[in-house]
C-alpha cells in the first residue's frame, strides 16, 4: 500500500481520517501528502491540531503546590530514618563488640591463667618469666618505708629489712593482686611474693624443680613464698619473715 | 548515598508534575493521584539503580505508576462510574470562558473508557509516539492507534452532539 508517489490516489477519505485521528501532528509523508492535496484534509488535520490544544489544556490540571516538597521531605526523612537506624546499630554493634573484648580480657587476665594447680608452680614460673628483668648486682634499694606502704594492701607489715631489696611492686600473681619482692641472695636474687589467699591455687609448702626451690609460708591474712636457686637456706629466709613480719588484723 | 539523593530529587523535581497528571487522568481524583504519586516515587527510591538512563526515567515511572494503579484496582474493586463529576474539578485559573471548555472536556475524557483515555493522555499530555505508548501500555502499535482514533472520535461526536456548554462559552 506504501508508495509516496501515489499516495495522494491510495490514501482514501476514511484511511486518512482514521489516521488524522489518532495522531493530528502526524508527521507521517503519506498523511502529509494527503493533506497537500486535499485542502478539506488539511483542514481536518488543523481543526484536530487545534481541539489536541484544547485537550492538553484541558488535561493539564494544577499539580499541587505542596507535592514536590512532600516528596523530597518524605524521602529525606525516610533516609534519614534509615541510617539514624544503620547508626543505631552500628553503635549497638561497636557496644557489643567492646563487650567482648572486655569480657574476653578480664577472662584472659584474671582468670584464663588459673593453669596452675597450687602455688609452688605458678611461683617457679613466674621467675622463670621474670628472669633476667633483675640481677643480683643490681644497685636500685628500695626502703622499708616504701616496702611497708605497699604492704598496707596486705594489712601487713615488715619490722626490719630482711636483706637489701632490689624491687618490691605489685604484680598478677594468677590473676590476684599480689606484692613480688625481689631481694640479694648468695648468688642470684630472692624471689618472695605476698599473695592473698585464694582458693583455686592449693597450697604447698615445699617446691622445687631443676633449678630453683622454694617454700610457702601461710598466714592467716596471706600467703608468703619464698623463691630462690638452690644455694639460698630457705629455712633461714623463712625464719627472718616470720620474725619481722606483723599482720595488722 | 549522597549521588542516590541528587538523582533522586532531580527526578522528583523534573517529573512530579506530569506524573501526577497523569495519575488524575487514571483515577480521576486528587487525593488519590497524589498518593499514587507518592506510592510511586517511594517505590522509585528504592529501585532506583536499576534506572540506567535517565531519558528512559518518565516512561520508567509511568509504569512504575500504572503497576500501582492496578494494585490499587486489586485491593479495592473500582467501578468506572464511581467517579463523581465534582471531583473533576477545574483547577486551571483561566478565563471563565476557557474554564466553561476545560470543565466540559475534562467531563467528557473522563467519562472515556479507561483504555481509551490512557493513550490519549500518554500522547497529549505526555508527548508520546504511537510506538513509545504501544510499549508503554504493553500493546501493539496498531491497537493504540485504533485506540487513540476512537478516543478522538468519542470526544469529538460527544462535542457535536452537545454544544451547548461550549456555544455558551463561545457566546459569551
Amino acid at each position: 500500500m506504501k508508495n509516496s508517489d501515489t499516495s495522494e490516489y491510495m490514501m482514501d477519505d476514511l484511511q486518512f481520517r482514521r489516521s488524522i485521528y489518532a495522531d493530528p501532528s502526524s508527521v507521517d509523508e503519506d498523511i502529509l501528502a494527503a493533506q497537500k492535496a486535499d485542502p478539506s484534509k488539511k483542514k481536518l488535520a488543523k481543526d484536530l491540531c487545534q481541539f489536541d490544544e484544547k485537550l492538553k489544556q484541558a488535561m493539564n490540571v494544577t499539580v499541587p503546590d505542596d507535592l514536590c516538597n512532600k516528596l523530597m521531605l518524605r524521602q529525606t526523612f525516610k533516609s534519614h530514618q534509615h541510617n539514624k537506624r544503620k547508626k543505631r546499630i552500628h553503635m549497638a554493634l561497636a557496644a557489643s563488640v567492646a563487650i567482648v573484648v572486655g569480657v574476653l580480657v578480664n577472662y584472659l587476665q584474671f582468670s584464663n591463667s588459673h593453669i596452675y594447680n597450687n602455688l609452688g608452680d605458678y611461683a617457679l614460673a613466674h621467675v622463670y618469666h621474670e628472669e633476667g628483668a633483675f640481677s643480683n648486682n643490681d644497685e636500685t634499694r628500695v626502703s622499708l618505708t616504701a616496702l611497708n606502704q605497699k604492704m598496707t594492701t596486705f594489712k601487713g607489715h615488715f619490722n626490719s629489712s630482711l636483706g637489701e631489696l632490689i624491687s618490691a611492686d605489685y604484680c598478677r600473681f594468677d590473676g590476684m593482686k599480689s606484692l613480688h619482692l625481689v631481694f640479694q641472695g648468695l648468688t642470684d636474687t630472692v624471689a618472695i611474693f605476698i599473695v592473698p589467699k585464694e582458693k583455686h591455687l592449693t597450697f604447698t609448702d615445699k617446691f622445687s624443680d631443676v633449678n630453683l626451690h622454694g617454700e610457702s609460708l601461710s598466714f592467716k591474712e596471706a600467703n608468703v613464698l619464698i623463691v630462690s636457686n638452690k644455694e639460698e637456706s630457705l629455712s633461714q629466709w623463712q625464719r627472718a619473715i616470720r620474725n619481722n613480719i606483723t599482720w595488722l588484723i | 548515598m549522597a549521588t542516590k539523593q541528587v538523582r533522586y530529587e532531580a527526578l522528583v523535581k523534573a517529573l512530579h508534575g506530569d506524573l501526577y497528571r497523569y495519575a488524575y487522568w487514571l483515577t480521576y481524583d486528587k487525593h488519590i493521584a497524589e498518593d499514587l504519586v507518592q506510592e510511586t516515587f517511594l517505590r522509585a527510591w528504592r529501585a532506583l539503580d536499576s534506572l540506567k538512563d535517565e531519558k528512559a526515567a518518565k516512561s520508567w515511572l509511568i509504569t512504575i505508576l500504572r503497576r500501582e494503579n492496578a494494585r490499587r484496582f486489586e485491593r479495592k474493586r473500582f467501578d468506572m462510574s464511581d467517579y463523581e463529576e465534582e471531583s473533576i474539578m477545574d483547577t486551571e485559573s483561566t478565563s471563565t470562558e476557557q474554564t466553561i471548555e476545560n470543565d466540559w472536556l475534562r467531563n467528557k475524557i473522563a467519562q472515556l473508557p479507561a483504555e481509551y483515555s490512557e493513550p490519549l493522555v500518554l500522547q497529549v499530555l505526555g508527548g508520546y509516539s504511537g510506538e513509545d505508548i504501544a510499549s508503554i501500555l504493553n500493546l501493539n502499535k496498531n491497537t493504540v492507534m485504533t485506540r487513540l482514533f476512537r478516543a478522538r472520535n468519542q470526544l469529538k461526536d460527544a462535542l457535536e452532539k452537545e454544544p451547548n456548554n461550549i456555544r455558551l462559552a463561545h457566546e459569551k
